[in-house]
């Protein structure tokens, strides 16, 4: 009892003594007001981050690469060293591999039953991006911008460039779905959809951002940088990125089934020559 | 361009995405799922076998039912031919005693007849044998109904000792 008590009294004195160090040692000094904050987490065309072979690009370029580096690395190891032990009695690592891999090719086969291979593929990779990417900003990883300064890199999702290339490629796949199960009129099919790209684009990029612009919010205030950010940073962070990885994935396989889907009359057509 | 959009950052993301859902696909998404149904084959296969088995023992049971069913037949028509035969038996036997008694019967019958006539014909010797007597003492002696009561006397003395 006496032990717990020390620990608790050290844990207090420790947090006071952070707390004053933080506040007497006071803000080195701000690079950019919040209103210049806001707008290049929105436009970002102040801090951007040299990419060797390219020109300078958004701090939301490299956060994706360095998601999908993470991403592809975690995969290899899993590959090599976790699925060759893989057992019909599953422990709970596998369970948790097979639990992810099964809801999306749950998802592909209940919404595009007729052609799911591809679709859950797709769904699965940008469902991945898509939960990964947004838990990113967590960690706070640092990038130093061309001009010197070090920025927090952010989440992919939330460059408006990441978001029109997920979402014109989730419309490019639909297309695609359409054009494999009806042909020409499959891309009529997925035309008639024309506002997804641009939906899909800018719902994406509106929740990912409205993130951001909260999370830098409370971060550029000192004030506000205490107990908040744990359901600002967290909370907020992990049910976002379960929410946007469902709506845009279940999107894509429903209009995948959609439109991927064999006509009625061609369908009674072949039933009839069978 | 408004927003600060740039199609070539749109089109590394594409490379990018591709490389990562081509990459997911073969080091994650195709090796769990190859497992999962090769799982799935597993249990379905002995799932399947179960079957055969209960199946099979199924066939064993209506077999042995029938097996079962074919032995109570038989017992029924070996003891319905059991009772047959021991009420044959009895009726024979039945039969045969009856003839038995039939036959005692009548020998009884006429062996009593025989002796009824026997002692009559033996009864009707002596009284004429008696009467032969008689008469010839009533001739000879006395006065013949007194000898007769004399004899008659004699004889029944005789007859109580």
């Amino acid at each position: 009892m006496k032990q717990h008590k020390k620990g608790l009294a050290l844990w207090l004195a420790a947090i006071l003594l952070l707390l004053a160090g933080a506040l007497l040692t006071g803000s080195p000094g701000r690079t950019e007001t919040v209103q210049e904050a806001m707008r290049d987490a929105v436009l970002h065309d102040v801090n951007r981050i040299s990419l060797p072979g390219f020109k300078a690009v958004n701090p939301g370029m490299i956060s994706a690469l360095l998601v999908t580096a993470v991403l592809l690395l975690a995969a290899a190891l899993i590959r090599i060293f976790v699925i060759p032990k893989f057992r019909y009695m599953p422990g709970k690592f596998q369970m948790l591999l097979e639990e992810a891999v099964g809801v999306f090719d749950g998802m592909a086969r209940g919404s595009s039953p007729h052609r799911s291979g591809f679709v859950g593929t797709y769904i699965f990779g940008v469902g991945s991006f898509i939960f990964v990417g947004t838990l990113f900003e967590l960690l706070g990883a640092q990038a130093v911008t061309t001009h010197g300064h070090a920025v927090t890199l952010p989440a992919p999702l939330s460059d408006v460039n990441a978001a029109i290339a997920l979402g014109t490629l989730s419309y490019l796949v639909i297309v695609s779905g359409g054009i494999a199960g009806n042909g020409v009129k499959g891309i009529g099919k997925a035309l008639k959809e024309f506002s997804l790209p641009i939906s899909m684009s800018f719902r994406l990029f509106g929740a990912l951002l409205s993130g951001l612009l909260v999370t830098e919010l409370v971060y550029y205030y000192v004030s506000l940088s205490f107990v908040l950010p744990v359901v600002v940073g967290v909370l907020f962070t992990l049910l976002h990125a379960l929410i946007q990885t469902y709506v845009l994935t279940m999107l894509t396989a429903l209009y995948y089934g959609e439109v991927s889907e064999p006509d009625h009359k061609e369908k009674r057509a072949k039933a009839r020559k069978s | 361009m408004p927003l600060n959009i740039d199609w070539q950052q749109i089109l590394l993301h594409w490379m990018n995405l591709a490389i990562l859902t081509g990459g997911l696909y073969f080091l994650l998404y195709k090796p769990v799922k190859q497992f999962m149904a090769k799982r799935e084959e597993y249990y379905r296969s002995l799932d399947q076998q179960a079957q055969e088995k209960l199946d099979q023992a199924q066939r064993l049971r209506d077999q042995a039912q029938e097996k079962l069913d074919g032995a109570d037949e038989e017992i029924r028509q070996a003891r319905a031919k059991a009772q047959q035969s021991v009420q044959q038996s009895a009726e024979e036997q039945l039969a045969r005693v009856q003839v038995q008694a039939q036959q005692i019967l009548t020998h009884a019958r006429a062996e009593a007849e025989h002796d009824r006539e026997e002692i009559l014909r033996s009864s009707q010797r002596e009284l004429r044998r008696l009467a032969a007597e008689a008469t010839k003492r009533l001739a000879l002696h006395k006065d013949p109904f007194d000898q007769f009561l004399d004899l008659a006397e004699e004889e029944a003395s005789h007859e109580e000792r």
